[in-house]
């Protein structure tokens, strides 16, 4: 239903998006990950018709989002990154004001506030004011806010940084909620991988601008599935033997760990034996050995050389 | 539109708290600074020269006649000490034929003063000189005296221009500086509104919901503008009915000054709105400009005192210039609506160009 294609955004000579395509099917949900200044936050703007892309298009059912910017606006609902509303004011009165300027009113308007208030567990203390909530009640009303029209397409940018467990346990059963009770389709963007392996189907990784990997989990994976990670625990420095294990054939990367090393070698290398003798050669003794079949946070690392909370 | 309106209402009610100071300081600097201006300003004058005593007072008196200003008879010394250590302006050094004024620094006020002596010196010196070529000396003085309680012709001042002099109430200047000066703050706190949600976002919270832009604006803008009203009238209402001042009976027309002037402070808002980035710059530019209007517009002075063709020429740009000569006009000279066409007129313009740019502006800056 939607899609973007080549989305090009330019700011004073910097590139933060640079040819971004991407799509989401009706009542998918669908992850957008990357580090910091991946670019995320950009690409949602265009989305959602704040910003004009320097190139490429927004696509909402085959039409343009950049020509007529009003037909995604009224099936759209943003959960920005900064939590934006009046802090000044109760939860109730946010959510009253936010709920009138999309033409709600009268028992409605109640009806759906108080719906929203429960999607995301503050409806005991809507009478107080934002400014005296924590960081996660916020976060929850910053979210609720943007449900109130009960839109077909939700995008999240970033809803779950730096709040407490409860909070962001109340925040993803919103978003499955969301998804997989009223169908809503919708984009999920953070920081952490476990969160989008959890909540959504499928995903895109983002870095520098682009997009450097996309598809489901078991897709992503199946990148490493050629490797296996092996961790030693050393009774002594590793450093010695580093060099010798990068000789083989089979070790693909070497690195230094707390308490030993971290390999990364191919599949069924049978390996092992070789470690071992290396080790005896340095005068080193291997205390364990993890065999460790990757995780998406290995995928990441492994495609940008960085984790992604860098 | 109405939402947004109402929710900066709520944020009112929450903290009316600055408005209302904005309105007391107004209220406050008036008592204090128009009171001060409405009272006779006293000066101190000694006998110099050997001056008899009767002498000495009877140039007092006549120096009090006009009414205009206050003058204590004192000792020389001390009337010398108090200009030299600051406690007074001036001291009038009174002579048999002639006088002589001690001043600690020479501006508009003082110079009134020696005008005023002067006028005093050679009036009464001209009369007692035409007196001792007369007859009867004694006599003549009588008759003089006599014929001007009751002049046969009675003489009227006229400006150079045949028209009325224009006369001045300094209280009621300071009254209506001080009130459109605070409410350049209030209005623009209010104004600033619009930059404070712009950085929290909530503005395109707004820009995606079915508002369209102009619903937003005016609605902004249309709640400053209230604000801005409510504190005038109420300042002025105050100042009439409770404390007194005679601001003339022409209280709506004032009313109506009040609100184009109203009109015009949104729009600069929202000029400075386009000229900042953030919320603290727009409250640290407005200060400036706060500050800076009454004084390019010379509303704390008297008429006339300012007279840098520059300072005269920037002042033309700013609101207040335009409203206070309204507004003085309405309440000390019936201005009528030929009069107040030309201020009124500038207010819109104003207006309407700072709006203009000031709306393309914060438009421009969020691509
Ligand atoms: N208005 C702007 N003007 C100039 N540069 C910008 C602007 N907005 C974003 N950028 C730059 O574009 C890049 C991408 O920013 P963006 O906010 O999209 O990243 P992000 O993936 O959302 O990061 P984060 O996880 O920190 O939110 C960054 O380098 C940022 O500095
Ligand atoms: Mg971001």
């Amino acid at each position: 239903m939607l899609e973007t294609t080549e989305l090009v955004k330019r700011f004073k000579g910097t590139y933060a998006v640079q040819g971004v395509s991407l799509y989401l099917d009706k009542g998918e949900s669908v992850g957008l990950l990357g580090p910091n200044g991946a670019g995320k936050s950009t690409t949602i703007s265009m989305i959602s018709s704040l910003i004009k892309p320097t190139s490429g298009d927004v696509l909402l059912y085959g039409n343009s989002v950049v020509k007529n910017p009003a037909a995604i606006r009224k099936v759209l609902g943003v959960v920005p990154q900064e939590i934006a509303l009046y802090e000044e004011l109760t939860a109730y009165e946010n959510l009253k004001f936010f709920g009138r300027i999309y033409k709600l009113k009268g028992k409605e308007l109640e009806l759906r506030i108080q719906e929203v208030l429960d999607m995301v567990g503050l409806r005991e203390r809507q009478k107080e004011l934002v400014r005296t909530y924590s960081g996660g009640m916020k976060r929850r009303i910053n979210i609720a806010a943007a449900l109130l029209h009960e839109p077909e397409i939700v995008i999240m940018d970033e809803p779950t940084v730096g709040i407490d467990p409860q909070s962001r346990n109340h925040i993803l059963d919103t978003v499955r909620l969301l998804n997989r009770e009223k169908g809503t389709t919708v984009l999920y963007t953070s920081h952490y991988m476990e969160e989008v392996e959890q909540l959504c189907s499928r995903m895109y990784i983002m870095d520098h601008g682009k997009v450097i990997a996309s598809g489901s989990k078991q897709e992503l994976k199946r990148i490493l599935t050629g490797e296996d990670i092996l961790h030693l625990q050393l009774d002594g420095p590793g450093a010695g033997m580093a060099g010798e294990l990068r000789m083989l054939d089979a070790v693909l990367q070497v690195e230094e760990t707390e308490n030993g090393l971290k390999l990364i070698v191919a599949k069924q290398s049978r390996i092992l034996s070789q470690v071992v003798q290396i080790a005896e050669r340095h005068q080193v003794e291997i205390l364990r050995v993890h065999v460790h079949t990757p995780s998406l946070e290995d995928v990441f690392l492994h495609l940008t050389g960085r984790t992604l909370r860098d | 539109m109405i939402a947004v309106f109402l929710a900066q209402w709520q944020k009112e009610k929450r903290s009316p708290y600055a408005i209302l100071l904005f309105i007391a300081l107004g209220i406050m600097l008036t008592i204090v600074f128009g009171m001060g201006a409405a009272k006779k300003m006293s000066y101190a004058v000694y006998a110099g020269d050997g001056l008899e005593a009767p002498q000495a007072a009877e140039w007092v008196r006549l120096l009090n006649r006009e009414g205009k200003f206050e003058f204590r008879l004192i000792e020389e010394e001390r009337a010398l000490r108090d200009v030299r250590e600051g406690r007074a302006e001036l001291a009038v050094k009174l002579m048999a034929e002639d006088y002589r004024i001690v001043m600690a620094a020479d501006n508009p006020a003082n110079r009134e003063v020696e005008e005023l002596v002067r006028t005093v010196y050679n009036e009464e010196l001209q009369l007692r000189a035409a007196a001792a070529s007369a007859d009867d000396p004694q006599q003549y003085l009588e008759d003089v005296e006599r014929r001007l309680r009751q002049p046969p012709l009675a003489l009227e001042i006229e400006a150079a221009d045949g028209g009325e002099p224009v006369r001045n109430d300094m209280s009621l200047q300071l009254l209506f500086a001080f009130t459109l000066y605070t409410v350049i703050m209030t209005v623009g706190y209010k104004v600033n509104a619009v930059m404070e949600e712009r950085s929290s976002g909530v503005w395109d919270r707004m820009i995606l919901s079915p508002l369209r832009k102009t619903e937003i604006y005016l609605g902004h803008m249309g709640y400053s503008f209230c604000i801005g009203m409510t504190h005038i009238a109420v300042a002025l209402a105050l100042f009439r009915y409770v404390f007194g001042f005679p601001i003339g009976d022409r209280y709506g027309m004032l009313l109506v000054v009040a609100a184009i002037y109203t009109i015009a402070l949104v729009a600069v808002g929202m000029l400075l709105t386009g000229l900042t980035r953030t919320p603290e710059q727009f409250g640290i530019v407005l200060q400036i400009a706060a500050a800076a209007m009454p004084l390019l517009g010379g509303a704390y002075w008297p008429p006339g005192t300012v007279t840098n063709p520059i300072i005269l020429a920037v002042s033309e740009f700013v609101p207040l210039t335009h409203a206070m000569e309204a507004m003085k006009g309405i309440a000390l000279q019936q201005y009528g609506p030929a009069e107040l066409a030309a201020p009124l007129a500038k207010l819109l313009l104003i207006a309407v160009l700072c709006m203009g740019v000031g709306i393309n502006m914060v438009e421009r800056r969020s691509h």
